[in-house]
């Protein structure tokens, strides 16, 4: 058994446990989940561990490490074509960081179900569900398991929101189905066209090796999507649109503006351990399904549209900035701060080089750990009053110190004070901005001056907010009662806070951690995308 | 051939129990006997040498593999029938009867290589259908079904056996190949094929759609789905679809396939507007049975994609396909019978806050209706996958990106069950389910789970 | 050639007046008229067999129907169309018997030119009872036998339908 295929399918075994518990041990169910998420912690670490940073991966599959490949489904459909589907599961430096940012999270997340108190049995299985198919994503290199996993990650979010969400949260739920759905139904479409123009240069069966699908040699002539075919499809070239197609699929997801509009109902009808997840895990498979596939499978339509990708990056750091400005709801208003910061990620990825991919994995790792700390610590507050509206709450710091710590480091953090990780993060994307320019001149320099002001908007944001919230006299909507409710922050949850603050400092004073691990497949990328 | 003796005798012997009031025998017996049919049916697996009995039909594996599937979803239905047409009637004998004639019609429907098998094949089931629809002889409902079946399928009986007779006046034959051949040998020595056939293919491609229930040649549809009793409901939209496009294609993929550019065009529209058409209305209904009546005309829909695009993977896609949704559909007619019997409603209401109190049941049937929204790991992804692979292969992409917005349709009425299901909290007692329900729902779960992670344990026909 | 357009030009109209004719009497008599056109059109093909077995059952099963209709229909309000009506099906029938019987003669006559279908004359034995019968029992046995599920099935659904059913009176 490969180590991967461990760290997949191990929350899927403490699911079936959890379903196979009887009622009686309902209690213990978070036990369960707990052990398993520690467990897949300890194997993310021993993956980093013996991660060799010096060997790239991307578009070689040699170099690819910790690979498992099986065949999976072999059909022979008569005549000479042959469904070649394969259980590939390998990771590289695009990939591995993710690997421990999702078991963290998974931790994070289960801690933070301690607040669950309905039918606890559907909540683990379909929360152990996620976690393996959100894993399953990071590792999968075949097109198709990669498509089966990232459905997979749709249902038991539909569910965990429709059934432990908030008042809307019927809404909210279908809302996120639907518009994720709407993306990959299409990526459907481009993966069967994919499967069709490549071949194995082994076998000589059509493949949905992801791997292959990156080769122009392992096109076949005049195929749809062959590199110089110059197939039309619908009146544009099939390529182009193959990469439209697959990168509103992962936008979506991300999210970009005009197509985040579901993140902040999902995020305000969700519970928080799955906001936490939201925040922290799915809008990274976005941002990594758009290096894996739309930039590597489709490089020269990447270069084409860089200039249109940077800009949908500048739009959303701006105007998710500008709408968490005008939020009542401090959870609403750390959903934009996401899109937001998400935004660094496609402006970063926008430039093509080696300094702003490495600062876009960096902000969506650095990003995960943020989001899913002032996410917690709004369900913080929320499980303690039922209620998050900033205008409600004054001068929280004299009645929860402790929790004003916390809070102090993820507004800081988040807004970038050197120091820390998304300071890094956003100065290497806006880095690689500026020198796109002089470079490749892909994305003119206006548009990492766009960033920037982005930057100075969250600060805005965050720090009036801290101000409204935090400081000044003490005085809550909800009088006494709530006085009494809002406690410190309890053990449970510093042992959630302390390891995402931790990291996020130290990826802050220690960026080469990462950097170092991604290095080689960065590069790797950058010159498959722009030789 | 010995299952479809099989099947005949067993008809004529359940009425025979029933002459002797050995109602308690009469399930177990018919069963049996459709297991044997199934046993002598999978011995023809792959022995196939070419059409017998004067060429009037061929056991080849596309044969064995939907007479497979017909008959194992009969055995299915019948399983959920017990103490159903008690309820219904005293002549409980005659039902089962019924049921083995129509099924004996389907065997000849998808083996037929004569069209005159095949005309006889459609009669006997549908006939036998006609009957099964009215088999509520005090409700209106299940009459005006009955009437509305009956007159409908008279006029497209009508339609299809017009079209035989004018392809027979083209090509002087009813034998499949036969008219192949003529067709082949007149295309390439340049010769003109007559008018007669053109219309006859036209003809033929009406009679069928109306017996798949494709648009718009669908509307007897929704009435008669809802009219008649919910198991035969399930019958007609499992086994008989199944068996419908069967026949379809083979009539289609073998016999007319020389002339695919002339018809391909017809059924495109066709299957168009049976997407369209089905999936928009199943949008405004709030009754589940008549949900279900309109997603099957979207499921004839997807289905026709395989005679759109008659590839290498055509009768494959079929055969997925309709594995995949007649298990989806038991379990949804399953449970409709289950909620019918016991609260005696089947809005969507009716399910709300099922998911706590019968979890196994609400589990099941999420699964149907992801199957039949194509969710992923789930036989019906599997289904509509290799049915949008074969048309992409074939550069039918408009038609495949009709059908996937179709799809995403699709998710909301699905998508209503589940949410009534889990998210809707309602007081109720909680459902009593027998334990042949139980077997029926955990077999097609299973199978429906199992093609869906993987699909490589299916035979493959062809 | 006259002759096959004489009698389709019948049919067609007759069974647009069937169609056409608000009198559900009325109707029924024209698609009487109309079953002897066809009739008429089978022996001018040489296909006896057809045409006396669409004689016998179509004449039966329509007269069975026309009585049916006259009965749901209750008629009898005005006693005199019963009568008439009658006395209008034996004059058809009679008519159209004798229409038959002298398109047959002629036929035989060899009046007809060139015989009414090539066809025909190229096989004079098309058509004939003896050569069915060994078609039907030989080449298309199966589905002979086959359709007997057909018939059996209809007999057990028509008599299920029909049965009262104790318990639900």
């Amino acid at each position: 058994m490969n180590l991967l295929s461990v760290l997949v399918f191990s929350p899927l075994v403490a699911g079936l446990i959890v379903l196979v518990l009887p009622a009686s041990l309902q209690s213990r169910y978070k036990y369960v989940a707990l052990a398993a998420t520690i467990l897949q912690v300890l194997l993310s670490v021993l993956v980093w561990v013996r991660f060799n940073p010096s060997l790239g991966g991307v578009n070689n599959e040699h170099t690819l490490q910790f690979a498992e490949k099986l065949s999976w489904i072999q059909l022979n459909v008569g005549g000479d074509s042959r469904l070649q589907i394969d259980y590939f599961l390998a990771i590289d430096g695009l990939s591995m960081p993710f690997l421990l940012l999702t078991s963290l999270v998974m931790f994070v997340a289960v801690l933070s179900s301690w607040e669950i108190t309905t039918n606890l049995k559907g909540y683990f299985a379909l929360f152990m569900l996620l976690d393996t198919a959100v894993m399953g994503v990071f590792t999968a290199m075949d097109f198709f398991l990669f498509y089966l996993f990232y459905e997979l990650m749709l249902l038991p979010i539909y569910f965990l929101i429709g059934m432990w969400g908030g008042v809307k949260r019927e809404y909210a739920a279908i809302k996120f189905f639907l518009y994720t759905l709407f993306g990959s139904v299409f990526m459907l479409l481009i993966m069967v066209g994919l499967y069709f123009s490549v071949q194995d240069p082994l076998t000589g069966d059509h493949t949905f090796n992801m791997v292959h699908m990156m080769n122009p040699a392992n096109y076949v002539d005049g195929s749809l999507f062959a590199k110089f075919s110059g197939q039309l499809l619908l009146g544009i070239p099939a390529r182009s649109l193959a990469f439209i197609v697959l990168f509103v699929a992962f936008a979506i997801k991300v999210p970009i503006v005009p197509l985040h509009t579901w993140l902040p109902d999902a995020h305000v009808e969700a519970p928080t351990p799955v906001s936490i997840v939201l925040a922290g895990i799915l809008l990274k498979v976005g941002g990594y399904g758009v290096i894996r596939i739309c930039y590597s499978i489709f490089p020269e339509a990447a270069l084409g549209y860089a200039w249109w990708i940077g800009l949908i990056g500048v739009v959303s750091i701006i105007y998710g900035a500008l709408n968490a400005l005008a939020q009542r709801d401090l959870k609403r208003l750390v959903a934009y701060s996401s899109v937001s910061h998400m935004g660094f990620v496609l402006l970063g990825i926008a430039s093509v080089t080696a300094e702003g991919i490495s600062g876009a994995m960096m902000q969506m790792i650095s990003h995960g750990f943020l989001s899913v700390m002032l996410f917690f610590l709004v369900g913080v507050i929320y499980t303690r009053v039922h209620d998050r509206e900033i205008a409600n709450f004054r001068g929280l710091s004299q009645l929860m110190p402790q929790y004003t710590f916390f809070i102090m480091v993820a507004f800081f953090a988040s807004l970038g004070l050197p120091g820390f990780s998304a300071f890094i993060a956003e100065a290497f994307s806006l880095t690689g901005a500026f020198k796109s320019a002089g470079v490749n001149g892909l994305i003119p320099r206006w548009m990492a001056l766009g960033g920037s002001v982005g930057i100075l908007l969250s600060a805005a944001y965050l720090l009036w907010t801290l101000q409204r919230m935090f400081f000044g006299q003490l005085r809550l909507s909800g009088g006494e009662p709530w006085r009494l409710l809002l406690t410190d922050v309890t053990i449970r949850e510093k042992i959630a806070l302390v390891p995402l603050a931790a990291m996020a400092l130290l990826l802050g004073i220690l960026p080469g951690v990462v950097f170092t691990q991604i290095n080689t497949s960065v590069l790797d990328l950058v010159k498959l995308v722009n030789p | 051939m010995n299952a479809l003796i099989t099947i005949s005798v067993l008809a004529v012997l359940v009425l025979y129990l029933g002459l002797y009031k050995a109602n308690k025998a009469l399930l177990p017996v018919t069963l049996l006997g459709l297991a044997v049919a199934l046993f002598f049916t999978i011995n023809h697996w792959n022995v196939f040498t070419g059409p017998t009995f004067n060429d009037m039909m061929s056991y080849d594996n596309f044969a064995v593999a939907f007479s497979g599937i017909t008959i194992t979803s009969t055995m299915l239905i019948l399983l959920l029938s017990k103490g159903y047409f008690e309820k219904i009637s005293d002549h409980v004998a005659e039902y089962y009867s019924i049921i083995l004639f129509s099924l004996a019609g389907i065997l000849v429907m998808v083996s037929y290589h004569n069209m005159t098998m095949l005309f006889i094949g459609i009669e006997i089931m549908s006939v036998s259908l006609y009957i099964l629809a009215g088999i509520r002889k005090q409700d209106f409902a299940s009459n005006e079904a009955a009437l509305k079946y009956f007159l409908m399928g008279a006029f497209s009986t009508g339609f299809l056996l017009f079209g035989v007779a004018l392809i027979y006046g083209a090509a002087h034959s009813f034998d499949l190949e036969a008219i192949k051949m003529h067709l082949e040998t007149n295309l390439q020595t340049g010769q003109a094929i007559s008018p007669l056939f053109y219309t006859g293919v036209v003809l033929m491609a009406v009679g069928m759609a109306f017996k798949v229930g494709a648009a718009p040649f669908h509307f007897w549809t929704p009435d008669v789905y809802e009219g008649s009793p919910s198991l035969i409901t399930a019958f007609m939209s499992t086994v008989v679809k199944t068996a419908g496009f069967a026949a379809f294609l083979r009539l289609f993929a073998t016999c007319f396939y020389p002339l695919h550019d002339f018809w391909m065009p017809v059924i495109l529209v066709i299957t168009i507007i049976t997407l369209f058409a089905g999936n928009i209305t199943a949008l405004y209904q709030n009754n589940f049975k008549r949900m279900l009546a309109w997603s099957s005309i979207s499921h004839a829909g997807y289905m026709l994609f395989a005679i759109v695009s008659l590839g290498s993977e055509a009768s494959y896609g079929v055969f997925v396909y309709a594995i995949a949704y007649s298990a989806a559909s038991i379990i949804a007619f399953a449970g409709l019978v289950l909620m019918q019997a016991n609260t005696g409603s089947d809005s969507f209401d009716s399910f709300n806050g099922l998911g706590r109190k019968n979890p196994f049941l609400a589990f099941t049937l999420t699964v149907a209706m992801l199957s039949l929204a194509g969710i992923p790991l789930t036989a019906g992804f599997i289904g509509k996958f290799i049915m949008f692979s074969n048309a992409l292969s074939s550069m039918h992409t408009w038609l495949v990106v009709l059908a996937v917005i179709n799809a995403v349709i699709s998710i909301f009425y699905y998508f209503r069950v589940i949410v009534a299901m889990y998210f809707k909290d309602a007081e109720r007692a909680e459902l009593e389910i027998p334990l042949n329900f139980k077997v029926v729902l955990a077999i097609s779960v299973v199978a429906t789970i199992l093609i869906g992670i993987w699909p490589a344990f299916l035979p493959n026909v062809i | 050639m006259a002759v096959f357009y004489l009698v389709a030009f019948l049919s067609i109209f007759f069974s647009l007046l069937v169609i056409f004719s608000k009198n559900p009497v009325h109707s029924v008599i024209y698609l009487i008229i109309t079953f002897f056109t066809f009739t008429i059109h089978y022996v001018l093909l040489n296909a006896q067999f057809l045409a006396i077995v669409n004689f016998i059952v179509y004449m039966g099963a329509i007269m069975v129907l026309f009585l049916y209709v006259l009965m749901l229909l209750d008629l009898n309000v005005n006693s005199e169309p019963v009568k008439s009506s009658l006395m209008k099906i034996a004059g058809i029938v009679a008519g159209m018997c004798l229409l038959v019987t002298l398109a047959g003669a002629l036929k035989g006559s060899g009046f007809l030119p060139a015989g009414a279908h090539e066809e025909v004359v190229q096989r004079p034995n098309l058509g004939l009872v003896k050569n069915l019968g060994q078609v039907l029992f030989h080449d298309f046995l199966l589905p002979f036998e086959v359709s007997s599920l057909l018939l059996l099935s209809a007999m057990v659904g028509a008599v299920l339908l029909a049965k009262r059913e104790p318990r639900e009176i």
